[in-house]
């Protein structure tokens, strides 16, 4: 059967090169670099058990972050303390819990600086 | 947060015309009563950088409080026989089959039953939880049960039985692999004491695929589905041997002269029907329920063919899933007959309430009013790609499918309507998805709500055409729609009142009497405006019968969520092969000159002018529009006209040799990915910043008695038609082409 793994995006994210997390932090939605690029996809590919979601609040105005259900026909889970009025904090919010699940190194929980 | 699913319906059938009557079928589990309204559908996109909601009330005769109730849904498919003086008055007796489980463990199901779970009596023959085969007879008081030593391998063939023993005081059932190589051999026999005698239940029917609850409809009848195929069930009056029995199942004709046959199904009969035929001369026919997947390999498909048409023999097994639903089975809550004098349109029943904590609700439901049968009453129509909107119905791709974060370059974002359908399965799955098993969705039907076909819903098919029909509404252009499903029923002649025909921002689903239906009407003089994407890719049938059901069958290339098993890539509706058009000798482009090659879901993109848009042929259509002017460098699908999916010109593909290349949208970055039938090798270069051949592009060609053809091949296209106050070279060049093409002078 073709399925899609999860666990196939290998690529090994480096927890020294903050000049990919600045590139993301200064434009979560790009354009980016081909680096960059190879550390989202293993971000994105991969997720997370209950992987994280953006819940539409008010279209094109608020958001709210949610994880899906562990298995087929559960409920979404809602973040409520995690509400935004631009999705790219959003990204930057799963961007830095990504990257310290990953790497086991911190990020700020602001996006701008 | 608007509360779009506590009140939700379907409305039946899908297209009306006036005169004829719609049913609206409502269920909600919290609300008792909601407020109802008819509304026409201008813009169904709550984007407030778009348009918005737009609707208009014509006012309708049920228009008013509706009192509502819930209506569950019993998803699960399966086959029923009614019930006979043979089958209740079964003494000894076997049951086999060959069975292929698909999903094993965790939960009992049923292979063959005539039980009664409310009363605990009769016999059911089932998987167990740990995937062992188990048979059971009671008759409401005593129990007798016999489960096999070995359990079952999943996606591997094998002979399953089950023998009452009356006689000898026995119950047994019995197993035996069909491959029995590399640890796959679980071939094995259980016997335990079984009564002499017992009281099988009455009026009971047999199930094959799940089991009788007692209970009638609308309450749940059946339960404890099966996931999996059952290729050649047979039912015999003696408690047979290991031997018997193989020889029994294998036999494609058991001979109806041996009395004690009492049914011996044959699932290659009839497979485009919901009917099963049973070959023992006693008419032991049944029923399916709720679609399960026909055209399924048996046990002896040896790759000889992969048609059922061919080799009908090798296709005596049927696909049954816990989660197929073809039919909810609502009670109608209103009727409405439509009034003579309503313009054809989107429309759709508005229900509106408060939920217990406050919450507005806002939920449509959606239906089509055609023109009268008998006329026209513009010179334009516009498609509604019913056939699409039934493949994507209820998609759940961004719930469970991992590439879908990856596709689209940024966190999945998820409605109301998607909270509601990850908790609600029964409403049923899309096309794109995969059942419980991880087996292909290949049936979707109307019969059933769906959230992502109306106004409010996720924005791709229902909700982009719509902005189609808001510009040529704010244009003062009037229209008649026509669904696929006319096209598919009627042909060209639903299309030939038409001067002008648009089909919309995608139509990527369509069964050959409707290509053949657009081939006519272009080449007889028709006009035909493609303002989407990746339109006429999968070939698809509509039911010969029963309305409001599409059949898909993915195949082995193209753009697909799930890849069709082998075998089973032709049509149990027609016969027909299935997968790409392009794969079935009829490439996009000989249609509309341009098909799919990429997705792009990043950003979009801007056209540029190319040197044919400077023939004085095209001149009508760039009228107002500058040599150097990016053409759609703005739009409400990431920030560009050409986007999303997109498709380019290709003379080796059939784009015709009078095609004018007018415009490219060729600088499509590294989030353009080329569809997989587009490259020979994976190499590198193959993304949108470094591939030509991901793009978008514009062509006109004339086709024959004065007909002719306008193509832009982008989703993004009709999304981006109301920017700027509907003041945007987008509008000013589809509103110029369509223009000329309403205008009856033949083009040459």
């Amino acid at each position: 059967m073709l399925e899609n793994d999860p666990n196939a995006a290998h690529y090994p994210i480096d927890p020294d090169r903050l000049d990919l997390v600045e590139e993301f932090r200064r434009a979560p939605k790009g354009p980016h670099s081909d680096a960059l690029q190879k550390v989202l996809h293993r971000m994105r590919w991969a997720g997370e058990p209950r992987r994280y979601v953006l819940i539409v609040i008010e279209p094109g105005r608020r958001w709210m972050l949610g994880r899906l259900p562990e298995r087929r026909g559960g409920q979404i889970e809602r973040l409520a303390d995690h509400v935004f009025t631009d999705p790219a904090d959003a990204e930057w919010e799963v961007f830095r819990r990504r990257w310290q699940a990953i790497t086991g190194r911190v990020l700020p929980a602001e996006r701008t600086v | 947060m608007i509360d779009t699913t506590a009140v939700l319906g379907y409305a039946w059938p899908m297209a009306v015309a006036p005169g004829e009557t719609v049913s609206f079928h409502l269920s909600s589990e919290t609300l008792a009563e909601a407020q109802l309204r008819v509304v026409r559908v201008r813009c169904a996109d709550a984007d407030p950088a778009g348009p918005g909601i737009r609707t208009t009330g014509p006012s309708s005769a049920i228009d008013g409080p509706i009192d509502l109730s819930h209506q569950p849904i019993h998803p699960g498919s399966c086959a029923v026989v009614a019930d006979s003086a043979q089958l209740a008055g079964l003494g000894d007796f076997t049951f086999g089959c060959y069975l292929f489980p698909t999903l094993i463990g965790g939960r009992r199901q049923t292979i063959a039953a005539r039980w009664n779970e409310l009363r605990e009596c009769g016999w059911k023959l089932e998987l167990d939880e740990e995937a062992h085969l188990l048979l059971t007879i009671a008759d409401g008081g005593r129990r007798w049960n016999v489960r096999a030593p070995k359990p079952l391998l999943e996606r591997e063939w094998v002979l399953a039985a089950a023998t009452v023993d009356l006689t000898g005081g026995t119950v047994a059932v019995h197993q035996a692999s069909l491959a029995r190589d590399g640890g796959r051999d679980r071939t094995g026999t259980a016997t335990a004491a079984g009564p002499a005698a017992i009281a099988w239940p009455t009026a009971t029917p047999l199930v094959l695929a799940a089991q009788g609850t007692g209970l009638d409809k609308p309450l749940r009848a059946t339960s404890h589905h099966l996931n999996g195929k059952i290729d050649r069930p047979r039912l015999y009056a003696a408690a047979l041997d290991a031997g018997r029995i193989g020889a029994l199942v294998d036999a494609l004709n058991p001979p109806n002269t041996d009395p004690a046959l009492i049914a011996a199904w044959d699932f290659s009969r009839d497979i485009g029907g919901d009917t099963i035929r049973d070959l023992s001369g006693h008419r032991h026919d049944g029923i399916l329920h709720q679609l399960p997947m026909r055209a399924a390999t048996g046990a002896n498909w040896d790759g000889r063919s992969n048609s059922w048409t061919e080799v009908p023999w090798q296709y005596g097994a049927i696909h049954f899933h816990d989660d197929d639903i073809a039919d909810c089975g609502w009670k109608a809550d209103r009727k409405l007959t439509v009034p003579a004098d309503w313009p054809s349109g989107f429309y759709a029943l508005e229900l509106t309430a408060a939920t217990g904590e406050g919450v507005s609700v806002e939920s449509y439901v959606p239906f089509f009013v055609r023109a009268p049968r008998d006329r026209a009453t513009a010179p334009l129509a516009v498609v509604a790609s019913t056939a699409t909107f039934l493949a994507y119905a209820n998609s759940c791709l961004r719930l469970d499918q991992s590439h879908f974060e990856a596709m689209n370059e940024g966190l999945v974002l998820i409605s109301g309507d998607d909270c509601y359908l990850s908790a609600h399965r029964e409403l049923g799955l899309s096309t794109y998805d995969t059942h419980s098993d991880g087996s292909g969705v290949c049936y979707s039907s109307g019969a059933r709500p769906i959230l992502n076909m109306r106004p409010r819903g996720n924005t791709f098919n229902y909700v982009n055409d719509t902005h189609l029909l808001d510009w040529l509404e704010e244009q003062g252009i009037p229209y008649d729609i026509v669904t696929d499903e006319d096209i598919d029923r009627e042909g060209a002649r639903a299309l030939k009142p038409y001067r002008v025909v648009i089909t919309g921002s995608h139509p990527e689903y369509f069964s050959r009497p409707m290509l053949d239906a657009f081939e006519t009407y272009q080449n007889a003089g028709g006009r035909h405006m493609y303002l989407g994407g990746n339109g006429f890719y999968w070939r698809i049938a509509f039911h010969p019968t029963a309305p409001g059901r599409i059949e898909v069958r993915r195949g082995i290339t193209g753009t697909r969520t799930w890849e069709g098993e082998a075998g089973e890539n032709t049509l149990s509706f027609t016969g027909e092969p299935s997968g790409l058009w392009r794969s079935n000798g009829r490439p996009p482009q000989r249609l509309v000159g341009v098909g799919f090659d990429a997705q792009v879901f990043d950003r979009s993109a801007a056209y540029r002018r190319l040197g044919d848009s400077f023939d004085p042929r095209v001149a009508f259509a760039f009228e107002g529009i500058g040599p150097d002017e990016a053409i759609g460098d703005f739009g409400l699908r990431l920030g560009g006209a050409a986007g999303l999916e997109i498709d380019r010109a290709d003379a080796t593909l059939g784009s015709p040799p009078n095609l004018m290349l007018l415009a490219t949208a060729d600088r499509i970055g590294a989030g353009g990915l080329p569809t997989t039938e587009e490259f020979r090798t994976t190499h590198r270069g193959l993304t949108g910043d470094q591939n030509a051949r991901v793009r978008a592009d514009i062509v006109f060609f004339e086709t024959s008695q004065g007909g002719a053809v306008f193509a832009t091949g982008s989703i993004a296209w009709c999304c981006a038609l109301s920017h700027d106050g509907y003041d945007n070279n987008v509008s000013r060049l589809t509103g110029n082409v369509l223009r000329r093409f309403l205008d009856p002078r033949p083009f040459d």
